[in-house]
């Protein structure tokens, strides 16, 4: 464990201290900003558009971050062949990935709670300016939706982290993960039309497309799964056992995406 | 006793798709023994780094057996023991050079107050101290280069494989980490290494293989060295007047002028009677050479014997 954490201390200082970071903390000041500075347009909406851009600030700031700068904190390693060094001490593979795994969490852990702390002050002026249209909102309700965003952003470093170990390029890792974050997101909504009565009139999907879409939906995440954006907006109760179950989710499919990945790089020859 | 054993070790990678395959590695074996200094060398793509990557286990060989104080590799815990050095090393950009051995130390089951003294030391030999705190990706090649080295040594391994430790090194940096493995090789640290200036190999390594197309083809060691050298010794003397030329001619093989001074060729054995000769004479010795092959011709001749 100990080797884990010193492999997740470096990760997590590589990608805190890489310049990128400072751009995706703008992009989202940039965001809180115009969200104040348009707010008022909204109206009686105003308390659902805040926490709504707020969230999704919040949202492409993680992805930005896991994406850009979360790859290379992995692949990188295998492409510039800084792996070799980090291997040849008594480090296992397996220690490496779920080192890297941990190292790249904290880095998110640390970059979104600096965000979320951001938004929460632009919901607090928001809520403060227009106190009458925030009736419905709820502190928690918000802080779990954005707890959330962080578990689905904690998934895709985990697909990042697989992808890492079964591709030797930084760039084909990048684009797998954008490919499963896009399948990950709409998935669940594919899957509920095709059980749809109104899929069941189409006769363009064919049982074997059907078949097909539903065998892929238990092996891209269900990304939606970690998404309150709507509850959080309309102050709607969540409850804990839903909370629990995407949780459960979230944590089970990235154990199963980190022990697949052990297996691979295990097996795997680094030339 | 074989600190590292390579029994008809084979490598052949796959580059892809309809590509031939690459024989990187064709039956090698040697044995490294405990305390010694054995170099590599090999014109590019020979198969020394793919050697190196079998022996630390970050690629397998498709035959053959590599074992690591008698033990197979997989069971060996090599990893503990030894410290590598890659040529070109990559590390971690944002880190700084203590970051990176706090990593170093901590991965080998160090305690900080080791780590720190140990650091300390080789960054002190290194002449790396005023630039612990600095990035890393602010470093200049050479400065890498004797990170890494910081990085491989921190553990105070009792093998230690180096992959071109030269590269990228001015002669200050050069002479910095010439002087390390000297100390190394005090100190009874086993110690294998790749390198292209071959004047380091030949004064560093007690056995040199040299590799070319996968194969080692020649192993030599000191006393393959001293017979690579040539019978005849070549003194640089003033100018001779006829008189001293008649006196020593009988006791020469050959006497040549040269710009300013002669060459006096003679049988190793005769030196000590014709210096003597020479001393009596009042003819200045201005210097020496030997026949002895270099490595370097050493090396040319075998790669052309086997192209």
């Amino acid at each position: 464990m100990k080797k884990v954490l010193a492999l997740a201390l470096i990760t997590y200082r590589e990608g805190i201290r890489n310049r990128s970071v400072f751009g995706i903390v703008l992009f989202s000041l940039f965001i809180f900003g115009l969200n104040i500075a348009v707010a008022g347009f909204f109206m009686r909406d105003v308390g659902k558009v805040t926490v709504d851009m707020n969230l999704s600030a919040l949202s492409v700031a993680g992805l930005l971050l896991v994406f850009f700068v979360g790859v290379n904190l992995m692949a990188k390693d295998i492409d510039r062949k800084t792996i070799h060094l980090v291997l040849s001490k008594p480090i296992s593979r397996v220690e490496y990935i779920w080192g890297k795994y941990f190292g790249i969490l904290f880095f998110i852990l640390a970059s979104m709670a600096v965000l979320f702390v951001l938004s929460c002050f632009t919901v607090l002026l928001l809520k403060g300016m227009y106190a009458d249209y925030f009736g419905q909102f709820s502190w928690l309700v918000f802080s779990l939706a954005a707890f959330f965003v962080f578990v689905k952003v904690a998934v895709l470093a985990g697909i990042v982290v697989f992808f890492s170990s079964i591709t030797s390029n930084s760039f084909i890792t990048l684009v797998f993960s954008i490919c499963a974050f896009i399948v990950g997101v709409s998935i669940e909504e594919v899957v509920f039309y095709l059980r749809s009565a109104f899929a069941a009139q189409e006769a363009a999907i064919s049982g074997s497309l059907r078949s097909f879409i539903e065998a892929i939906s238990y092996f891209v995440p269900n990304l939606a799964a970690f998404d309150f954006k709507t509850e959080a907006a309309h102050g709607l109760p969540l409850a804990w056992d839903r909370l629990g179950l995407s949780l459960g989710y979230a944590a089970a499919y990235v154990v199963v995406l980190l022990l697949l990945a052990s297996f691979i790089f295990r097996r795997r020859e680094f030339n | 006793m074989a600190i590292i054993a390579l029994q008809k070790v084979s490598k052949t990678y796959n580059p892809g798709l309809f590509k031939k395959k690459v024989l990187a590695v064709s039956e090698l074996s040697l044995e490294v023994t405990r305390g010694e200094v054995f170099g590599l060398i090999g014109p590019n793509g020979a198969g020394k780094s793919s050697t190196i990557r079998m022996l630390l286990g970050l690629i397998r060989p498709d035959s053959g057996s590599i074992t690591f104080l008698d033990r197979p590799l997989e069971d060996a815990d090599i990893q503990s023991k030894i410290g590598y050095l890659p040529e070109n090393p990559y590390l971690y950009d944002h880190l700084t050079l203590e970051e990176l051995l706090a990593f170093s130390g901590r991965a080998s089951g160090l305690s900080s107050k080791e780590t720190s003294s140990r650091g300390g030391e080789l960054m002190e030999k290194l002449a790396m101290t005023e630039v612990r705190k600095r990035p890393l990706r602010t470093f200049s090649k050479g400065m890498l280069q004797r990170a890494g080295i910081c990085f491989a040594l921190l553990h105070d391994p009792s093998v230690v494989i180096l992959d071109e430790p030269m590269s990228g090194l001015d002669p200050i940096g050069r002479k910095m980490v010439f002087d390390l493995v000297t100390d190394l090789k005090s100190q009874g640290k086993t110690i294998f290494f790749c390198s292209h200036i071959l004047t380091d190999v030949e004064r560093l390594c007690d056995r040199i293989g040299v590799m070319v197309g996968g194969r080692l083809i020649r192993i030599l060691d000191r006393d393959a060295f001293a017979e690579s050298s040539g019978p005849a010794l070549h003194l640089l003397v003033a100018p001779l007047s006829e008189d001293q030329r008649r006196t020593i001619e009988p006791l020469v093989s050959d006497i040549a002028e040269e710009r300013d001074h002669h060459v006096v060729s003679l049988p190793t054995a005769a030196l000590a009677n014709v210096s003597e000769q020479l001393k009596t004479l009042g003819v200045e010795i201005r210097g020496s050479r030997s026949d002895r092959l270099s490595l370097e011709e050493i090396f040319m001749q075998a790669v052309e014997e086997n192209r």
